[in-house]
């Protein structure tokens, strides 16, 4: 090891880095040997290569970090090695956040959301409902608001060299707040249900390449792939994969009614569109939350009403506000604005199998009139990043530079001819704004936008609610698409062949493929590399028009303390306290 | 056929045929409702499994609850149900509809009732003090404030008076959930907008009534008498006043029940008009259903309520007339 280090380290520094920097590296490739498992253990023999890797040629340590935490090493000790700051203000599972005042305990929060109809965690398809199970059903790993993953019921787990073979071991002591002890019968109860052919959970999409899970004793299993598919422990953070009681089923399959969880809390009360509480259970096997009571209250639809009960001091935080109520957050002292650069986008896909969208010279035409920075601009003020019709965000840690699409009038209207539409075309546009007013001004602008190329655009507004029920049936629809922290992700959901997402219908051997390749690629380079493939493919099929990022923001009272704003909206509340 | 039998025969007529109206009137919407929403069984099954239900499920689920029945029958045996109390469960919401309306219009009823306690002195006040005195800078000033008041639709007084009284003088509070019981200070926002909305046409209508009673020849016999201007008004021209200002509060009360939707919602208040919200755009179809047919009981029994009490303003109306023309 030491000959081999030696021998990588010439002059491995790119020159930017500060001396400082290069005495730290210097420091951490002799600690490489710190790098421990979860466990204690030794790590996957990809890890100390990805270290070595990242300090000899500059990778950016924390995308490298996030690798690592997928393959089960410890954060703490990637940390230390890779020369990386602990966080300061770490939303940690089962470490207490240490921020400059110590947590009070006690008090109720009141949060705004809508309270949606849920039964089976597993199907949820709002991510609002699974900010409330996540208070009482928790998941095998964890994934902090920097993307790195955590144990969570999952204590440690170690991925075969080839990345096809997963052992997981749960954490002891664990209980049900119904009594019953945690044991691997409920991981693989979980799992079997989620990859079952009559799944109708997103999750058998996310998981199609698990081919089995075994138990190896009452806290191990073993999980077996057939491709490499290395952020695994990531993705098993989804908010679609709760862990549930292994007789859920039995029991009706309706967690509302029959609320048994492993979480800090409880829930008391749940009233579709009115409120849902959850009360602190004592009997929690980790750190007791903060709070002694969450309650969530759904004010509606009206985004402006909810700041008004927030100026009140009727409630506490609110899961989001738009560009609309921006300045109007900012005007009162008391509220902290929250926001983080996220991957939430709009997608104005076209669905591939019908008429006149199966032609690609109609759907290219659309996406070359689009004006990205007009929409930024104007539909939201400049704050987000551009898009690159292809899902995947600049910030997205496998995103793959290619050449901008500009808009080009005078391709649209001659790819227009040629699909035989020299007058110009007649397109209907759905949407449901459903996130705000926003949308509709972004399908306006592409609406003004496609008449410069003969494109004749109309938009169908729809009721938000009524949007949700053919946002997958519609030829031609704006749908929009949370934040996933990996593109692959986002593009596994939504663009590969016959995903239950899939709602471009967009069908690609060659696209499955650059994702089956680009899954089971450790270094973050090469993995990017890969991802370019699929952004170039989706770009060449004009699958959609994806203009831009938009911000996210959320607001809370100032007494709330503990809160982050989460890129994916994930939101526990076992560390949020109130001063 | 003695006086009082033929006045009771009368009576029990005239309460027939309301009855019978308001029978009739129900039955026609219960089968225009019915109609729309349950006409197309496929439709019924989307909407209760869900979009991403199979051909097979939605099949199973119709052939199980009857939906393979013609028509006329299903409306029938829907009528019965509806009647016996048996309204379904929600799809939405996943209760039994009965007890999921019950509070939702015992809550609009507190706000119904609220604001008719703030419209109806309001509007009367304003309108009878304009009426009196016609012509004169009150009358024109409550003429001006009722005018713009009826003019400024709901979800504009709402944002106006939350901005003034939530956002800049931060005196009460910005939502209405009663989410930890009943707060008096919850009630004020919306009935102000609802009181700003109708106070302004009650006082209007009180106002062309007033004028015209007014200006008949037994209240100018009244005042030559030498009575007191207060006793000629409230002994002499009120009552007769009153017929209008009388019909336009009953009609009030159903629009408070269940068409105040937009102050429900934007006040976030759990009542009738947010639950029939949900239910439209949720196409929860069995909420629907029941959410109409229970607005047509609330019109129809406000109607004959205000039938009588028309009656009993004016003696030309009265249902005793009614009777002794049903004697002869």
């Amino acid at each position: 090891m030491q000959r081999r280090l030696s021998h990588r380290c010439i002059w491995p520094y790119p020159m930017s880095e500060p001396p400082s920097a290069l005495k730290r590296s210097r420091g951490a490739l002799l600690q490489l040997k710190a790098l421990r498992n979860n466990d204690g253990s030794e790590p996957h023999p990809a890890a100390r290569d990805l270290v070595h890797d990242a300090l000899r040629r500059g990778t950016d340590r924390r995308r490298v970090l996030r690798v690592l935490s997928w393959l089960g090493v410890s954060a703490v000790s990637a940390r230390a090695v890779l020369g990386l700051p602990n966080p300061k203000y770490a939303q940690m599972p089962l470490q207490a956040a240490r921020p400059a005042v110590t947590p009070r305990s006690g008090g109720t929060l009141r949060f705004v959301c809508a309270i949606q109809q849920m039964t089976d965690p597993a199907l949820t398809t709002w991510i609002e409902a699974s900010n409330l199970f996540r208070n009482s059903v928790e998941f095998l790993t964890y994934v902090d608001s920097d993307n790195i993953t955590h144990p969570y019921l999952a204590e440690s787990w170690h991925p075969s060299e080839d990345l096809k073979t997963w052992d997981f071991k749960l954490r002891d002591a664990v209980k049900w707040s119904n009594g019953d002890r945690f044991t691997v019968d409920d991981v693989i109860f979980n799992i079997r249900r989620w990859i079952a052919p009559a799944s109708k959970s997103a999750n058998r999409t996310t998981f199609a390449a698990i081919t089995g899970v075994e138990a190896l004793d009452e806290l191990r299993f073993r999980l077996y792939l057939s491709r490499p598919l290395c952020s695994l422990p990531e993705q098993l953070y989804a908010y679609t994969c709760p862990i549930l009681h292994r007789r859920f089923e039995e029991q009706g399959a309706n967690w509302p009614r029959n609320p048994i969880g492993t979480g800090p809390f409880q829930l008391a009360d749940y009233h579709v569109s009115r409120l849902a509480v959850f009360k602190r259970r004592r009997d929690y096997w980790g750190p007791p939350a903060y709070l002694d009571e969450i309650r969530y209250a759904d004010l509606g639809t009206e985004l402006a009403t909810h700041v008004a009960a927030l100026a009140a001091g009727q409630v506490d935080a609110l899961y989001r506000v738009t560009i609309t109520e921006l300045d109007l957050v900012r005007r009162f002292p008391n509220m902290q604005l929250l926001t983080e650069p996220c991957a939430q986008t709009l997608v104005m896909r076209m669905k591939q199998d019908q008429k006149p969208y199966d032609d690609v010279r109609v759907r290219r035409a659309v996406m070359l009139s689009c004006d990205r920075e007009q929409m930024l601009r104007l539909a939201y003020r400049n704050m987000g990043v551009l898009g690159e019709h292809h899902h995947v965000a600049p910030f997205h840690p496998d995103y793959f530079k290619l050449p901008p699409i500009e808009r080009d009038v005078a391709e649209a209207r001659r790819l227009l001819a040629q699909a035989g539409y020299p007058n110009g075309i007649d397109l209907t546009l759905s949407l449901g704004n459903t996130q705000g007013r926003y949308e509709q001004d972004t399908a306006q602008i592409l609406q003004q936008n496609c008449a410069d190329a003969g494109i004749r655009l109309s938009l169908q507004v729809l009721p938000a609610a009524e949007y949700w029920t053919v946002w997958d049936k519609v030829p031609f629809g704006m749908t929009y698409w949370a934040h996933r922290p990996l593109g692959i992700m986002a593009l596994e959901l939504a663009y590969r062949s016959g995903s239950a997402w899939n709602e471009s219908h967009f069908t690609n051997a060659r696209f499955d493929a650059a994702l089956d390749a680009a899954s089971g690629i450790l270094d973050p380079r090469e993995r990017s590399r890969a991802i370019g493939e699929c952004e170039r493919i989706l770009q060449e099929q004009a699958v959609m028009v994806q203009a831009y990022f938009p911000k996210k923001f959320t607001v809370v009272s100032s007494r709330v303390r503990g809160f982050r704003a989460d890129p994916q909206d994930y939101y526990r509340m076992d560390r949020v306290w109130l001063a | 056929m003695t006086a009082v039998s033929a006045l009771s025969g009368g009576v029990s007529r005239w309460l027939l045929r309301k009855l019978l109206g308001m029978v009739l009137t129900m039955l026609a919407v219960s089968f225009l409702v019915f109609a729309v929403l349950e006409l197309n069984v496929d439709d019924v099954a989307v909407k209760v499994l869900g979009q991403f239900s199979t051909a097979d499920q939605r099949h199973a689920w119709l052939v199980e609850n009857g939906y393979t029945a013609p028509f006329l029958l299903r409306y029938v045996r829907w009528l019965w149900e509806f009647m016996t109390g048996h309204w379904g469960t929600s799809t939405y919401y996943r209760e039994d509809i009965l007890t999921l309306i019950a509070p939702r219009l015992a809550a609009s009823g507190l706000l119904a009732g609220a604001a008719l306690l703030v419209i109806v002195p309001t509007g009367l006040v304003m309108g009878i003090i304009a009426g009196v005195r016609e012509g004169s800078v009150i009358d024109r000033l409550v003429s001006v404030f009722a005018i713009v008041t009826t003019s400024v639709p709901e979800f504009a007084s709402a944002v106006f008076l939350t901005a003034l009284f939530v956002f800049w003088l931060g005196w009460l509070p910005g939502v209405s959930t009663m989410a930890d019981g009943f707060h008096l200070r919850e009630l004020v926002l919306p009935v102000c907008v609802l009181t700003l909305y109708s106070a302004g046409y009650v006082a209007r209508m009180t106002r062309s009534s007033m004028v015209e009673v007014m200006q008949s020849p037994y209240i100018r016999t009244a005042r030559l008498k030498g009575n007191p201007m207060r006793r000629v008004i409230v002994r002499h021209a009120l009552r007769n006043a009153l017929v209008t200002p009388v019909t336009v509060i009953m009609l009030q009360i159903p629009w408070l029940l269940s068409g105040v939707i937009v102050v429900e919602v934007f006040f976030a208040y759990q009542g009738f008009g947010t639950l029939l919200y949900q239910a439209a755009l949720n196409t929860d179809i069995y909420l629907i259903e029941a959410c109409t047919m229970v607005s047509v009981v609330v019109v129809v029994l406000t109607q004959v309520a205000s039938d009588l009490l028309y009656a009993w303003l004016n003696p030309r109306m009265s249902i005793r007339g009614a009777a002794k023309a049903g004697a002869e």
